[in-house]
């Protein structure tokens, strides 16, 4: 939670004058040197963090139910004879599987967690609209969501309780469906942001009257 | 001065009844007045969230547990933070609950207070002193009223009422009547009186009366116990058995329908009582223009809109002689009897007797109604107490010559009620040994839950909500200025804190 409460920030992409991307975002954008390397740094980091557990899990695994040495395959002892094998077998006999377990788990966890959310708005003239929604881990890919245009009735920005506030959303209204869809149902940004996304959806979407 | 107001309250459509069309009435022609005015209330089924009525009044359904006859659960504390969500996107200065029982209004206005807004109540209904459910409820409406800045009652019965249970200075509570709309309410065969005013040939034609034509008694009511329902049932088949052309109608639901209904049963008097059941207030003057004589038995009554109602349709109205209900029509139009079987009878009988003796003028009835009642006026008077406690008419204007110089503790030297909290403690103190100090605490944990909210929600993480797009006036400059002075004193009350 305390990762996503940066304000989202707004992105607009305009390719072609029927064609727009709005994105949503709490990600920070690195466009200074030092923050740029910070970035990278962080990401090395959950690369390393992400290797290391599981070969200390694999490890522990090792220990658990030893195989003969023949029919270790080579990338096996390779990994497992290294510096870092014989570490990793240190510290597995060391801890208990109690403890590894749920230590690995939460460290894996924090490995695969996003730590942002992004939700986008494509907008394409003739065609529709796509929505789509991060998903909270690198594990699954995000979750999308095509409208024709011509199953939309209506887009408009309205208010809602949600938990002890309330917020605006935008909204679109499908034909033949009970529930309208939300945009950027997690984020749920301001409203001038959501002001800025409706009016450039409608004047995307529609085309234009022909005497103007 | 332009207002933006919240009033708050458990009671609101799609529930009938006449606190809500109260607020209903008085919202919509404060917004013609040109202030701006949002309805709080709870959800109902199929009616949660935000929504719009005419002329842009936005209503609030809070999601809130109901507990008995759409009444929610008096939790102390637990909706400041969607009230405080909800003030602060509107931008509310006035803080105007109605109906003592409504939980989420006394909440309001204790929340309300505390953030400094100012509050009003109003207050819709008569309460007893003596059992233990009046006592408590007015225990709790004393911790309420403790700290308000001032209080309307519909009629001077209910006034004399309120002062004694809240305990509140006779000075800040005013009266300030219901009222109908009159052109939902019209005889039949009325016609519109010409715009020249010439009153010879406006008045309607004289609906005389034979002695065997029949006279149709209406009674539309909720059927619960405080409606008199029970008084009623003992009334309908003596009332029957000694007039010969005269029918009933009777509309409306409740617990008791099933007695009245088994009435009927027992007295074999189907061809003569004419049970509706419920109807919608829109086709209350369709049912109500079928008779000729209304009848309320209620046993306890603030005010009784529903007399004025019939009395605007041209009914001879007979009722009880209970609370506000005396201050409510002329004698002209009425036939009092005492909350008891056998003069009810008796007052039935004399309104027959002079019905069928033509002595009633009842076609003048609606043009006496129309003078006497607007939600105009109301809301005209409302908006004056609004500048009284605001500050913006004197001490003088507002409270009367007798209040000058006299500082009481209710009310601040500057005839307006201070935000301190010390203030505020103070008045919650003088309410009871052990109660004063439980109010005081609850007034502490209420001030610190809005510091904490003030940290967790900060103010400029909160939308400012569009204000219903209005036709500007000229020399709407004013409202700028207004702008101004309400950051002014935003910023001020948190210096304060």
């Amino acid at each position: 939670m305390s990762l996503t409460s940066r304000p989202p920030t707004l992105r607009i992409h305009a390719p072609t004058p029927t064609t727009v991307s709005y994105t949503v975002s709490t990600r920070p954008y690195p466009d200074t040197f030092p923050l740029l390397l910070l970035h990278h740094t962080k990401l090395l980091i959950r690369i390393i963090c992400g290797l290391l557990i599981s070969v200390l899990l694999f490890a522990k695994w090792r220990l658990t139910f030893p195989l003969p040495e023949a029919q270790q395959s080579d990338i096996e002892s390779l990994v497992l004879s290294g510096a870092i094998g014989t570490f990793a077998f240190k510290i597995a006999q060391a801890i208990d599987w109690r403890v590894l377990g749920p230590a690995c788990l939460a460290v894996g966890m924090g490995v695969l967690t996003r730590g942002y959310t992004e939700e986008s708005l494509l907008v394409l003239r003739g065609l529709g609209i796509q929505t789509s929604s991060s998903s909270a881990t690198y594990l699954s890919s995000s979750v999308t969501r095509f409208i024709p245009t011509t199953s939309i009735q209506d887009i408009f920005i309205h208010e809602a309780f949600k938990g002890f506030q309330v917020r605006f959303y935008l909204a679109v209204v499908v034909s033949g469906e009970e529930d309208v869809v939300v945009v950027f149902p997690k984020l749920l940004p301001r409203r001038q942001i959501l002001e800025e996304v409706w009016r450039g959806t409608r004047k995307c979407l529609h085309e234009p009257p022909a005497d103007k | 001065m332009r207002y933006n107001i919240a009033m708050i309250s458990d009671y609101f459509f799609p529930q009938p009844g006449g606190v809500e069309s109260h607020i209903y009435q008085l919202s919509s022609k404060l917004i013609d007045r040109g202030h701006k005015v949002i309805i709080i209330t709870h959800a109902y089924k199929g009616r949660t969230g935000v929504r719009y009525l005419t002329n842009g009044l936005k209503v609030y359904h809070v999601p809130f547990f109901v507990i008995y006859r759409e009444t929610t659960f008096p939790t102390v504390f637990s909706f400041f933070p969607i009230f405080r969500d909800i003030i602060i996107r509107e931008r509310i200065e006035i803080v105007h609950g109605h109906g003592s029982l409504s939980s989420l209004c006394n909440e309001a206005i204790l929340h309300g207070r505390t953030m400094g807004l100012r509050a009003v109540f109003t207050d819709h209904s008569l309460f007893g002193f003596a059992d233990a459910g009046s006592i408590l409820t007015n225990k709790l409406l004393k911790f309420t009223l403790s700290d308000v800045d001032h209080v309307i009652c519909v009629s001077h019965t209910c006034k004399e009422n309120t002062v004694l249970r809240a305990s509140l200075d006779p000075l800040m509570v005013s009266v300030i009547p219901n009222a109908v709309v009159a052109e939902n309410f019209r005889p039949l065969n009325y016609v519109e009186p010409s715009e020249d005013g010439q009153t010879g040939t406006r008045l309607p034609p004289i609906n005389l009366l034979g002695p065997d034509d029949t006279i149709t008694i209406v009674v539309i009511s909720r059927l619960f116990y405080n409606k008199g329902t029970d008084l009623l049932i003992a009334a309908i088949p003596r009332i029957l058995a000694s007039h010969k052309h005269v029918r009933f109608i009777i509309a409306g639901s409740g617990p008791k329908a099933i007695d009245l209904e088994q009435m009927v049963e027992r007295n074999v008097l189907q061809d003569r009582v004419e049970m509706l059941g419920p109807v919608r207030h829109e086709e209350v003057r369709d049912v109500m223009v079928r008779g000729q004589i209304y009848l309320h038995p209620s046993l306890t009554e603030a005010f009784g809109t529903v007399i004025v109602e019939a009395a605007s349709c041209g009914l001879y109205v007979v009722c009880t002689q209970v609370g506000g209900i005396p201050e409510v029509l002329p004698a002209r139009m009425t036939q009092f009897a005492k909350p008891e079987e056998d003069d009810l009878v008796a007052a039935t009988g004399r309104a027959i007797a002079a019905l069928r003796a033509n002595k009633v003028r009842t076609e003048r009835f609606h043009d006496q109604v129309k003078m006497m009642y607007s939600w105009t006026d109301v809301a005209a008077r409302t908006e004056r107490v609004y500048e009284g406690i605001s500050g913006a008419l004197p001490e003088e204007e507002f409270y009367g010559i007798h209040a000058a110089g006299a500082w009481t503790a209710t009310r601040g030297r500057a005839g307006v009620q201070s935000f301190a909290l010390m203030d505020r403690l103070k008045r919650y103190y003088g309410c009871g040994i052990w109660a004063g100090k439980l109010f005081c605490l609850c007034v502490v944990i209420d001030y610190l839950i809005f510091v904490a909210l003030e940290m967790i929600y900060p103010r400029s993480g909160i939308d400012i909500a569009k204000d219903w797009p209005k036709k500007r006036i000229d020399g709407s400059p004013n409202r700028d200025k207004f702008a101004s002075l309400n950051r002014s004193r935003s910023s001020r009350h948190r210096d304060k804190r």
